[in-house]
């Protein structure tokens, strides 16, 4: 194992965007103001399902305002995330549909000097719709005699399929003979789960700004996890050369998977843009971006089958996603459900089969974790209902199947898998038991009164990037670029986006700790799609191991690269140099080995090089991670349960976390914090319900009505212990994997397994809400 | 639309503008005066990201009509720094990691503020409340409740 000493890495630090965002100065894409830029504004479908028939825009018009219908907009069927290889990417929608699919799906837009211009001049467009069948069951639209039919075809790759009964993909995984499994298994304990349709509510409502340029070209300012895609897909949408189409990396106000794809109002503000030759802004409200994507609701029936002395033999999932009204990423999700499954426990027979389907409801996309809560709400309640059934502790089960170093790991489905080199499962269960007190844990049946506490665990991961020995279904590499200044300062330009979990801290950390500078000296310039290299995405909590990886690989090359130029000045050979961070100087200092006296600055290597005209330091790469090593994460959590109110309240939480290296050990316990929030959002709250009679959001849009967790339903800071494992991943920048998405996963099945304990009462429903706990309570049985 | 002549005074600087009467405060501090720390995240007063404090008194500027700050005093996130010398709120949210994606970060900084302003030495369960309208999708609020304690604690020291 290579270990290094680390100076930089794994100490607590202010974030470089800290001030900026302190003081108001951070620009979001919002914040973004061009002279002569105008306001867009969008009209949205009132029918969940309808054939827009006619548009008259004339009235608009002649108040001055550009209008977009569909009528207008380029005839490309398009899926707004590619982040699939192309074969793989089914395509079903347009700029601007001719057929609307959901409430609050776009039909048409318009420009104007202001936003009240254009909010007037939109109310001035008449729409025809003729209205069509709808469907917002996924059950009932699979039903052959259903009358709401959404597609007739669609496109997977360039080839066009047929949709039947509105199911838009399917995926079957088996590893051995499920079949056989459970015939050798002593027990079984099956159980249908329900994880239901949940909004992402990052912060930032989806906004862009588009700024034709004078060459034909553009210039896109957005709400995005990935530029590069979002340039991929404009120049294609467009018909634009890529050098023509610049998508500037701005910061991003949280997004938790709803901007993993190019979002949907980006290509009507360019389209907009270019029609009225002016930059146009377009934000969308928050009604408008609770109707533009949310999380994927599943149901499962899931079996396990285990032997008498607790070994898992067999486990067979059905899991049903109602993706709404397009296909963004549904076929990869199935793959990822699968693979989540399949790599929490060694089931040596196991049987996946996954259904998408479309409804006439919102489109579901990634939320943090892509499938992995949901599944891991379903496992880690049948682990524990197993554990009962076998009279083994929870605790003893995971341990005895859980899958660890050694273990093959499905990183993103079947087709990403790699082999776990660093695993902190048994320390996290041991150390986690210990901080919340599991040994004075007792059977819901020991407990009475009015209100009622219980301890759970449960027990998860993600993955750490999509990359393996081989690439699979799903693109995944980053670039980087490095250069050191003329006095020692060193610019690191990467085209990865940082959510505001702090990759881009860790990309600073390394450059610093490889390169021996000071942290201060290291710049993040801004970048754009033109100045740098691909990135897929920052998904799949791959911003530090794969984007932070290739600023480590860059970083080595351009350490070498200082070590040559400074052998010249120094008249050694490079390998005969050592460097080293000298803080006092505040620069790095190279010097012969031994020699430590006889150094000479980076900033005077730097500075010889250009004077001799022998050229800048620097470095331009691209780096492909060949693994996917889990993150691990475990759950511990204490619930009060109020037996007259049906509130559940988190009394205490222990949240582990194995990350590897933790390169910013305070953003990582951000994470593992805001991780259980979310986790608590999911398990109690959060749910976008429809009205059946109209399509609709039953919250209409408003986030107070959506009930997102506030500071009051958090436990109190002393009650939040939050801990590491001590690993190190051998494949990962400095020994690091990631932690974002694993830092919710196990959350809120963590919760309910905790609320069981309390109360006696299996929830296989979420969110558990006080009604539904009440009658629960009152039925002894939750429905 | 009639328009009105209103004076404000914004972060310490008065200035005279016209405005029309369904004009909101967040609009004219964000398009008019290219002050974009107060974040527009719902419109309608759920989220508090748009806060800022008017007469010393925190303030929705998406539901405040800016005809109603007439004579009044604003203060927005870019006016809570003395020069260089952040608030010492600012530089706990720095220490304390109650910074992630920064969106909520300048409304719940100014609601922080505010709270700090009434009541020096706030408890936690003091603090929780005070900041429920401020919403983080980020952080799970414990930093930023820890970093406003700290303040809270150092004043009580002083």
């Amino acid at each position: 194992m290579e270990t290094r000493q680390l100076e930089v890495a794994g100490t607590r630090t202010r974030r470089k965007d800290g001030v900026a965002k302190v003081t108001g100065r951070e620009t979001f894409s919002s914040d973004v103001y061009l002279p002569g830029m105008m306001h867009a504004v969008v009209l949205r479908s009132p029918y969940p399902h309808a054939e827009v028939v006619d548009i008259d825009v004339s009235e608009a018009e002649r108040m001055g305002a550009v209008c977009l219908t569909p009528f207008d907009v380029p005839d490309i069927v398009y899926n707004e995330r590619t982040v699939s290889i192309p074969e793989k990417t089914y395509r079903d929608r347009t700029v601007l549909p001719k057929r609307v699919r959901h409430v609050g799906e776009a039909v048409a837009a318009v420009a104007h000097d202001t936003e009240e211009l254009a909010m007037q001049a939109v109310s001035k467009i008449k729409v025809q719709y003729k209205e069509l069948p709808y469907v917002l069951d996924a059950e009932e639209a699979m039903a052959e005699r259903h009358g709401a039919r959404l597609y007739d075809t669609v496109f997977l790759g360039e080839e066009s399929i047929q949709v039947k009964n509105n199911i838009a993909c399917e995926r079957s995984i088996a590893v051995g003979d499920v079949e056989d499994g459970f015939r050798r298994a002593d027990v079984t304990v099956e159980s249908e789960f329900e994880a239901q349709r949940m909004y992402h509510a990052q912060m930032e409502t989806k906004a862009a700004v588009c700024a034709p340029e004078p060459d034909g070209g553009i210039t896109v300012w957005t709400t995005t996890q990935t530029i590069h895609n979002v340039r991929q897909l404009l120049g294609q949408i467009f018909n634009l050369p890529l050098h023509k189409v610049n998508v500037k990396r701005i910061a991003l106000g949280g997004a938790f998977g709803s901007s993993i794809q190019m979002n949907s109002i980006t290509p009507i503000c360019v389209a907009l843009a270019l029609r009225a030759k002016r930059p146009v802004k377009l934000v969308t409200s928050r009604e408008e971006d609770m109707y533009d994507h949310v999380k994927y609701p599943v149901k499962f029936w899931l079996k396990f089958g285990a032997q008498k002395d607790g070994r898992l033999v067999a486990a067979h999932m059905k899991a049903l996603v109602d993706i709404g009204a397009h296909n963004i990423q549904a076929y990869p999700l199935l793959g990822c459900i699968a693979g989540w499954f399949a790599s929490l426990y060694k089931f040596p027979n196991l049987l996946f089969e996954g259904k998408a389907v479309y409804t006439n409801k919102v489109p579901a996309c990634a939320m943090q974790g892509y499938g992995n809560p949901q599944t891991n709400f379903a496992v880690e309640s049948l682990m524990d209902m197993l554990a009962e059934e076998l009279g083994i502790d929870p605790i003893q089960l995971r341990l005895m199947n859980y899958v660890g170093v050694g273990d093959e790991f499905w990183g993103q489905g079947p087709t990403v898998r790699s082999i776990i080199k660093s695993c902190g499962v048994e320390e996290m269960l041991s150390r986690g038991a210990a901080m919340i007190g599991w040994d004075r844990r007792v059977h819901p049946w020991q407990k009475s009164g009015d209100v009622v506490r219980g301890i759970g665990v449960a027990r998860g991961f993600h993955t750490s990037g999509t990359g393996g020995p081989r690439p699979g279904e799903v693109i995944d590499y980053s670039s980087a670029t490095i250069k050191v200044n003329e006095d020692g300062s060193v610019d690191l330009i990467t085209p990865v986006m940082d959510q505001g979990g702090g990759t881009w801290e860790a990309a600073a950390k390394v450059v610093a700790e490889v390169l021996k500078v000071p942290l201060d000296m290291v710049g993040i310039s801004p970048s754009d799609t033109r100045t740098t290299g691909y990135d897929v995405c920052t998904h799949a909590t791959r911003g530090v191991y794969c984007g932070v990886g290739a600023v480590l690989h860059v970083a080595e090359q351009v350490r070498q690269k200082i070590l040559e130029m400074a052998a010249r000045i120094l008249e050694q050979n490079p390998r005969d140099l050592s460097m080293e961070r000298n803080e006092e100087i505040g620069q790095a200092v190279i010097y012969p080995t031994g020699l430590p006296d006889k150094f000479i600055t980076l900033g005077e290597v730097a500075k010889t090089a250009q004077i001799k005209s022998w050229g800048t330091i620097a470095a331009t790469d691209s780096y492909r991670q060949k693994n996917c090593p889990p993150c691990f994460v475990t759950h511990f959590v204490e619930v009060e349960v109020e037996k007259k109110t049906g509130r559940v309240r988190i009394v205490r939480a222990a949240l582990l976390g194995d990350c590897g290296t933790p390169i910013n050990p305070d953003m990582v316990k951000g994470q593992l914090v805001g991780g259980l929030c979310r986790g608590l959002a999911f398990a109690l709250l959060e749910e976008t319900a429809y009205d059946k009679s109209t399509g609709r959001l039953v919250c209409g849009g408003y986030l107070t009505d959506y009930k997102l967790p506030t500071a009051c339903e958090m436990p109190a800071i002393d009650d939040i212990m939050v801990g590491f494992a001590n690993t190190y991943e051998p494949t990962g920048p400095l020994g690091a994997k990631g932690i974002g998405e694993a830092a919710l996963n196990s959350a809120a099945s963590a919760i309910v397994n905790a609320i069981y304990n309390a109360t006696g009462i299996r929830f296989k429903k979420l969110p558990v809400t006080p009604e539904r706990m009440l009658e629960a309570l009152r039925e002894g049985v939750a429905r | 639309m009639t328009e009105t002549n209103v004076t404000l005074t914004v972060n310490g600087k008065r200035s005279s503008l016209r405005v029309r009467p369904n004009e909101l405060l967040l609009n004219v501090l964000r398009d008019r005066m290219f002050l974009t720390g107060a974040k527009y995240g719902c419109g309608i007063g759920e989220c508090g990201a748009c806060t800022v404090l008017v007469d010393g008194r925190p303030a929705l500027a998406c539901l405040t009509l800016a005809v109603a700050v007439d004579g009044k005093e604003v203060v927005t996130i870019e006016g809570l720094a003395r020069g260089d010398e952040l608030d010492p709120l600012q530089e706990a949210f720095l220490d304390h990691g109650a910074v992630q994606c920064g969106f909520c970060t300048p409304g719940m900084i100014m609601t922080a503020r505010s709270l700090l302003d009434e009541n020096p030495s706030p408890s936690e369960e003091e603090i929780r409340e005070y900041i429920r309208g401020n919403i983080c999708r980020c952080t799970g609020y414990t930093s930023i409740v820890s970093a406003i304690l700290s303040c809270a604690k150092e004043k009580e020291e002083a």
